[in-house]
């Protein structure tokens, strides 16, 4: 079995408690390279926990995750290793306030893979570039818009290159006038082929960009199907009371 | 640990001035403390500067030089005063006691004022609004929606003016109040064994500060008992 | 009653002669208090129980208990044992300067460490994730992110402890140190004049703390650059 047919990422009946709280339940979810995944559901589902799962933000409490091979668990190695082909934008974007826009793209290429101060700098500013706001570089991210600042988190996991992308929620925060130049730098990763997991409630972008729509509800998948045949005829009763929720308006 | 036999009443007796000072200076503190809070918050500029004044000075100058200047200085004055009324006197003074309790009131009262101007401002404008909106008056808005949120947010930091307080109470004992620090002194000249007199000193203070920690904490968690974990 | 402004006037200079020595006292005592606070700041985020408790409790004693008994237990008190007195440190500890200045580390580096606690997780823990979803270790995490935001939080309230710790250099004159208050009150003991030679001495200290605020404002407002949308 060669590689390409291998998936990028094996998800095997996790669990996950807080406490007494169970967030997730049995999770079983296979992602293949270049496969874009949405992950939709109410608050409270368990899409969140179960990205922050593959990262090791969260720790699984039982099964197995296997991201390009390695194995997530406990060992510090294994988590580098994976954290090294996964990157994650946040909500709440979360840039190192203390730092210009250049030195938060670059300070993660100079610690954690130690590139040298220029070639850290030209990635930077070529990521910078693809999300079109180079001239920002000197700026604080106080003094760029939410939907700059949430750019520049796209393009600051890019320079680590990450064979997969985790979105939690990217758009959630922002203004209405600004979601669509995130979603739009979004699109264009995907044409380019990355491997993207997005937990996000804008339906629009799942239509046109997903190859598959999951729907999470209760810390269980309820359902996962392309786009035309979730949208138009979702199987699961639960997920068609949800979808009525969220696309009539 | 014999050299504290024999010695025990008079720590707890220094232990009860201890206490009197606390309960004393505590409504003192909370009193100068609110009135600060008032000043800086009215529209009165003249106000305004005076309690800018009254937290500059106290919070500046060290415990231990107002504690002398007021027992010092006041001693001056009130003798100078009676005098005019009857020559003879020869001298009049406050009891280190409340020469103390003053200073220790007016400087932790001082930072009070900060605390509770701090809490005032703190209350969520929303709430006011909707309080008016509702038609309460400005003294029921007061009462039940500014007061019961101020001291919630007050809590914390007046838990620390009280500890300040007490330990404080020890620098009295500079000018002869008669509580546990000056205790030790005594017994130290009869016993020679100052380690473990002021340790001892130490303790009690530990164990007032524990007490105040504890019922703070106490208070923390009645004040929290609806707004977070009520499920 | 009259204020004696001559006596003002030749007073100051006399105390401003201990300039030096309080300076002396509020400088090595920070420095060293800083030292120690980040000691017990890393046995308190180390998460080893072993370290976390005694860190612990030092801080939990040394702020609740008052700074006098402690200067008195240093400088009174160990010489009670014979075994302090052939130790090594002894040329330290026989004199007053060395035993309150270790007597104001030790008390400021408990108030230090907990601000600085205080400073570290007020942190966004949001800023930690990104750290560790690009990669970075928790060592890197928390020198590059979390250190540079943690200090410009802790930075007032670091500034009021410096403050706290000028004011408590006063207490050194209880033990025979000739800082300004020292001579203040050998001045006082001549010349039976309070009044004069304390409130100009007030003043002096009032000069000395509105000048650290200012300092520390200084540098608030430099490291708060990125705070500020005009850079």
């Amino acid at each position: 079995m060669d590689s390409a047919e291998m998936p990028l990422i094996e998800i095997q009946q996790v669990d996950k408690f807080f406490g007494r709280f169970q967030a997730l339940k049995q999770i079983n979810l296979e992602v293949r390279k270049g496969e874009r995944i949405v992950v939709c559901g109410p608050s409270g589902s368990g899409k969140s926990t179960l990205i922050r799962c593959i990262n090791r933000l969260e720790a699984h409490d039982s099964g197995s995750i296997v991201i390009d091979g390695t194995e997530l668990n406990d060992k510090v190695a294994n988590i580098d290793a994976v954290r090294s082909e996964v990157g994650m934008v946040f909500q709440s974007f979360n840039l190192f306030p203390h730092m210009t826009i250049l030195r938060n793209l670059t300070i993660a290429q100079r610690l954690v893979r130690k590139t040298p101060k220029n070639e850290a700098d030209k990635v930077a500013m070529h990521y910078l570039e693809r999300v079109k706001i180079p001239e920002q570089a000197h700026k604080y991210p106080i003094q760029l818009s939410g939907g700059q600042q949430q750019r520049v988190a796209i393009a600051r996991a890019l320079c680590m290159r990450p064979k997969i992308m985790l979105f939690d929620e990217p758009t959630s925060a922002l203004d209405p006038e600004m979601i669509n130049e995130v979603l739009d730098v979004m699109v264009d990763l995907a044409r380019e082929g990355m491997t993207m997991i997005c937990v996000t409630h804008e339906m629009g972008f799942a239509r046109s960009v997903a190859d598959r729509v999951i729907f999470m509800d209760e810390g269980e998948i309820v359902e996962a199907a392309p786009p035309a045949q979730f949208f138009e005829n979702p199987e699961n009763e639960r997920t068609r009371t949800f979808l009525s929720q969220i696309l009539t308006h | 640990m014999e050299a504290l036999s024999g010695w025990w009443d008079d720590y707890y007796w220094g232990s009860v001035v201890v206490l009197k000072v606390f309960v004393a200076s505590l409504f003192l503190m909370v009193l100068f403390g609110l009135i600060g809070a008032a000043a800086k918050l009215s529209n009165s500029p003249v106000a305004q500067k005076l309690a800018g004044a009254y937290t500059v000075v106290f919070r500046g100058t060290p415990e231990i030089l107002v504690i002398l200047l007021l027992y010092f200085g006041s001693a001056i004055t009130l003798t100078a005063i009676a005098q005019v009324f009857d020559p003879d006197i020869k001298f009049v003074d406050i009891p280190p006691f409340w020469a103390g309790t003053f200073a220790i009131a007016f400087i932790v009262g001082s930072y009070a004022t900060e605390t509770f101007r701090g809490a005032f401002m703190g209350v969520k404008p929303g709430s006011i609004e909707a309080a008016r909106a509702l038609g309460m008056s400005n003294f029921q808005t007061f009462v039940y929606i500014r007061i019961p949120e101020m001291w919630r947010i007050a809590l914390p930091p007046f838990g620390n003016h009280m500890l300040s307080l007490v330990k404080d109470t020890a620098l009295i004992s500079i000018i002869g109040l008669n509580e546990t620090l000056f205790v030790a002194k005594q017994a130290i000249t009869v016993t020679g064994k100052p380690f473990t007199m002021y340790i001892f000193v130490g303790l009690i203070y530990l164990a007032f500060s524990t007490f105040i920690t504890m019922a703070v904490m106490a208070l923390e968690a009645f004040g929290k008992r609806t707004t977070e974990g009520a499920r | 009653m009259s204020f004696d402004i001559n006596l003002t006037l030749e007073s100051i200079p006399r105390m401003l002669g201990g300039v030096g020595i309080t300076l002396q006292l509020l400088v090595v005592s920070g420095l060293l208090g800083l030292g120690l606070a980040i000691i017990l700041l890393l046995m308190r985020l180390s998460k080893k129980p072993y370290l976390d408790w005694p860190a612990q409790v030092y801080i939990y004693v040394m702020r609740g208990t008052p700074i006098l008994v402690q200067i008195f237990i240093i400088y009174y008190g160990l010489p009670q044992f014979d075994w302090i007195r052939s130790s090594v440190f002894w040329p330290i500890l026989r004199e007053p300067m060395g035993c309150a200045i270790l007597a104001l580390s030790l008390n400021t580096g408990a108030y230090v460490s907990e601000i600085l606690r205080g400073g570290v997780l007020a942190v966004d823990q949001g800023l930690s994730e990104a750290g560790a979803a690009l990669g970075m270790s928790k060592r890197h995490v928390f020198i590059y992110v979390k250190t540079p935001i943690a200090i410009r939080i802790a930075l007032p309230a670091y500034s009021n402890d410096v403050i706290s710790l000028q004011k408590s250099t006063a207490l050194a004159s209880t033990i025979t140190i000739a800082d300004m208050m020292g001579i203040a009150r050998n001045i006082v003991a001549e010349t039976y004049a309070p009044y004069e030679v304390f409130v100009s001495l007030a003043i002096i200290y009032i000069i000395f703390s509105t000048g650290i605020q200012k300092a520390f404002g200084l540098i608030e407002w430099r490291l708060g650059r990125y705070e500020r949308r005009n850079g």
